[in-house]
């Protein structure tokens, strides 16, 4: 346990490649379609180019001041208690987006491998085995991430060239879907779907190199992108704009219906191992940069201990939404409706200040 | 000591967690083909499933002999999840529609208003994989599925598996998967065409050709009665009209997202009609389409198509291949034959259903901006059946088999 600062580029960019591009197989793409409808796809565009001015100023600002992660930095740019005050409001935000984030994922398991299984204890089993690989700290989730990159990114892949023969490119006709105005209050409402990326900004210490940390967070930022315009795209050419807006999670209608030829069918347990590796992943980094957020806020330096009943806390909260429709369409779109203006505007907003103090001056 | 006490409870839950939906081989019932018909009850169906017997067929299974090769319940209910519970009154095991490889609706279910609210259930459950198939059964789906004995490939699931395949390389019957069965119907602009099939002979056509005809009317001397051949077409997911084979293979080559292999067909000899000439059709590259929409305007549709034929039979004896004035004319030929049949579809679908079965909505969709818009101008009511049409086959390659002529008649005979 503990933070050697052994993690080099690549480890950095595993993580958060896989804490933004998982986006890509759960409900996200159903909830951009039900106001976008076809054009579903070109939202995470705008949403991408609203966040990107913001994170590459937190960036700099972390660059700025040197030696500080990001909860530190709002605390000498907007004073103590001020800067603890957003950094709860971060946590918060981590928190609860995980809590949503995880209910998802287990209706997903549950409606689509463990039927009879009781929701309750596959959120237990799921998140007591996230508790555990979160508490071996980053830099086992680091490299762990780093091995199953390419193992992930092969699969990733064969599903692309599986599902390509059913691609009708046509289907992303009308180009702007439901209506370009629907498409840019979208594109703004939605930009929280890339607020994980601030929240493993806290790891901005964890490399060897700051540097090392900077690089590898704006490219997988960038690839991770390109991943989910690339799967978004297949959703809509694949299952056009009246089911795309039905289906709940399109990611496994497709590894369902695809197969290698008449004899192999049913393959759909092959991704779903993999799929599952990713997910345990995403929220045992989410986990421990809740808890690593948590406790720069309350000076705990050594954290470890509130991973557990944090880990406890998204199971309980999490089993309470009534149904994973209302989960999903109600409340992680006010989350998100509440973070996207959150995260456009702080980084603007701390860097005017910064800039006020004269701090970006030395 | 508390920490060995936690253990103590704690790996039996791990190890035991996955046990909740532990079921093993032997205690399922896979279902191949579930069959769906009306009854009297309003809103209560009956339910066909039949059910693979593994033991039958496969190399290593030791007993099984003398079993037949599938178990066929039926039940009512109203819907298919629901129903295999039921079925499990007579069934032993649990029964599991994820192997399902067809849906078989009978005419009158499909013809029914009811149709997509029984077929919708479907889709809800992950237990049923969109890539089933769609079969429409004149005759009632459980008399369809009770009929149909394959003689050669005994086991239900591969019958139906290269049946359909088959069947639909040769362009005869559509791929009808259930994924766009809900693309078409949702999408509410094209007609999706279901497999026709029936195991009942009606009355044979008697001046048929090899592939006018809709299932039931091929003559046929042995082998299975279930007969595949043509389409059922569905319209805002009701069943309104049936497409012989012909129909159904010029519907292939009009439409960019099926795939179709070669076909063998025949044309009257144009030298001397009382004769026939076959010939293999291929279709390297996709059709091209391209839709001319201006609002207020008629819409126009450029279709073209590029095939080769390979000539391989050629009953009269002429010498077509190497005499250039009769290729010519054998050329023009079977090009104005493709092109007026694939007119007479077009106008077929134009007037009598309004929309076309060749998913050609899609080219129209990107002279719009968005969704409200496109739905306004309506494919279906407005622009397609007002539009201008125009198809042009172009013919790449005419080639002649192994050999450069036949044996000429008159001095074999002589």
């Amino acid at each position: 346990m503990g933070n050697r600062g052994y993690l080099r580029t690549q480890e950095i960019f595993a993580m958060a490649l896989i804490i933004i591009s998982i986006k890509l197989t759960d409900s996200t793409p159903s909830l951009l379609a039900q106001k976008g409808q076809n054009g579903f796809w070109l939202i995470p565009i705008l949403s991408f180019a609203l966040i990107l001015p913001g994170f590459l100023l937190m960036i700099y600002l972390l660059k700025k001041y040197e030696n500080k992660n990001l909860i530190e930095l709002f605390e000498s740019i907007l004073g103590q208690w001020f800067g603890k005050l957003i950094g709860f409001i971060l946590f918060l935000f981590a928190f609860f987006a995980m809590t949503l984030d995880s209910r998802n994922y287990v209706e997903q398991i549950k409606l689509l491998y463990f039927p009879e299984t009781p929701s309750d204890l596959i959120f237990i089993i799921f998140f007591g085995i996230v508790f555990f690989g979160a508490k071996k700290g980053i830099e086992v989730i680091g490299f762990t991430s780093w091995i199953s990159f390419f193992v992930l990114n092969f699969f990733t892949f064969l599903i692309i060239v599986l599902i390509w023969g059913d691609i009708v490119v046509e289907r992303i006709y009308p180009i702007f879907g439901s209506g370009l105005d629907h498409l840019l209050n979208q594109g703004y409402q939605k930009a929280a779907m890339f607020s994980e990326i601030f929240f493993f900004l806290i790891a901005y210490q964890a490399a060897k190199q700051t540097e090392m940390f900077r690089k590898g967070i704006v490219i997988a930022f960038t690839y991770g992108f390109f991943l989910i315009i690339l799967f978004y795209f297949i959703y809509v050419s694949v299952f056009d704009y009246n089911s795309i807006q039905k289906l709940a999670f399109p990611f496994h209608d497709i590894t369902q219906y695809v197969n290698f030829g008449s004899f192999f069918t049913n393959i759909e347990t092959i991704f779903m191992i993999f799929w599952l590796i990713a997910a345990y992943l995403k929220f045992m980094i989410l986990l421990y940069a809740a808890g690593w957020i948590f406790g720069t806020i309350f000076n705990i330096q050594n954290f470890d201990p509130v991973l557990l009943p944090l880990a406890f806390l998204v199971v309980t909260i999490g089993l309470m939404p009534f149904n994973s429709i209302m989960n999903e369409l109600v409340l992680r779109e006010t989350l998100f409706m509440i973070m996207s203006p959150f995260f456009i505007f702080l980084p603007f907003l701390l860097w005017g200040i910064a800039l006020m103090k004269g701090d970006l001056r030395k | 000591m508390n920490l060995l006490k936690a253990l103590f409870f704690l790996i039996p839950l791990l190890l035991l967690f996955g046990c909740y939906d532990r079921i093993e081989l032997e205690q399922q019932s896979y279902v191949m083909a579930i069959g769906i018909d009306t009854t009297d009850q309003e809103n209560q169906y009956l339910f066909t499933f039949e059910i693979a017997n593994p033991e039958v067929g496969s190399a290593t299974a030791q007993g099984g002999e003398g079993e037949p090769p599938a178990e066929i319940v039926s039940v009512i209910g109203t819907d298919i999840l629901t129903a295999t519970y039921t079925a499990n009154s007579v069934v032993a095991k649990k029964i599991t529609l994820d192997h399902t490889k067809i849906i078989v609706a009978s005419e009158e279910i499909a013809r029914s208003d009811k149709f997509l609210s029984v077929i919708q259930s479907a889709s809800r459950s992950p237990q049923i994989r969109r890539a089933v198939e769609l079969v429409v059964s004149k005759e009632p789906a459980e008399d369809f599925i009770r009929n149909n004995e394959p003689t050669m490939e005994k086991r239900p699931h591969k019958f139906y598996n290269f049946m359909l395949s088959r069947a639909a390389q040769t362009g005869i019957i559509p791929q009808a998967t259930l994924h766009r069965f809900f693309q078409i119907t949702e999408g509410d602009a094209d007609v999706f065409l279901a497999v026709y099939a029936t195991t009942e002979q009606s009355k044979e056509k008697e001046r048929g050709y090899e592939d006018n005809y809709i299932a039931g009317e091929i003559p046929q001397i042995g082998g299975s009665p279930t007969q595949f051949m043509g389409s059922a077409v569905f319209k805002e997911g009701k069943m309104i009209d049936i497409l012989n084979g012909e129909e159904t293979r010029f519907a292939h080559i009009l439409d960019k997202t099926h795939d179709m292999d070669t076909f063998l067909a025949t044309i009257p000899d144009p030298l001397q009609p009382e004769y026939r000439v076959s010939y293999n059709y291929a279709q390297k590259n996709k059709p091209q389409i391209n839709i001319d929409y201006q609002k207020g305007k008629t819409a126009k549709i450029k279709v073209d198509v590029e095939y080769q034929v390979e000539i391989i039979g050629i009953q009269s004896l002429i010498n077509y291949s190497q005499i250039q004035k009769y290729r010519k004319i054998l050329k023009e030929n079977i090009t104005n034959r493709l092109e007026e049949k694939a007119k007479q579809l077009v106008k077929k679908s134009q007037e009598q259903y309004s929309t076309d079965p060749f998913y050609w909505s899609l080219y129209v969709r990107k002279h719009f901006k968005d969704v409200p818009s496109y739905e306004e101008a309506d494919w279906n009511k407005n622009i397609y059946p007002n539009a201008e049409v125009e198809i042009t086959f172009k013919l790449d390659k005419l080639e002649f088999g192994k050999m450069f002529d036949d044996s000429n008649v008159s001095e074999v005979r002589d």
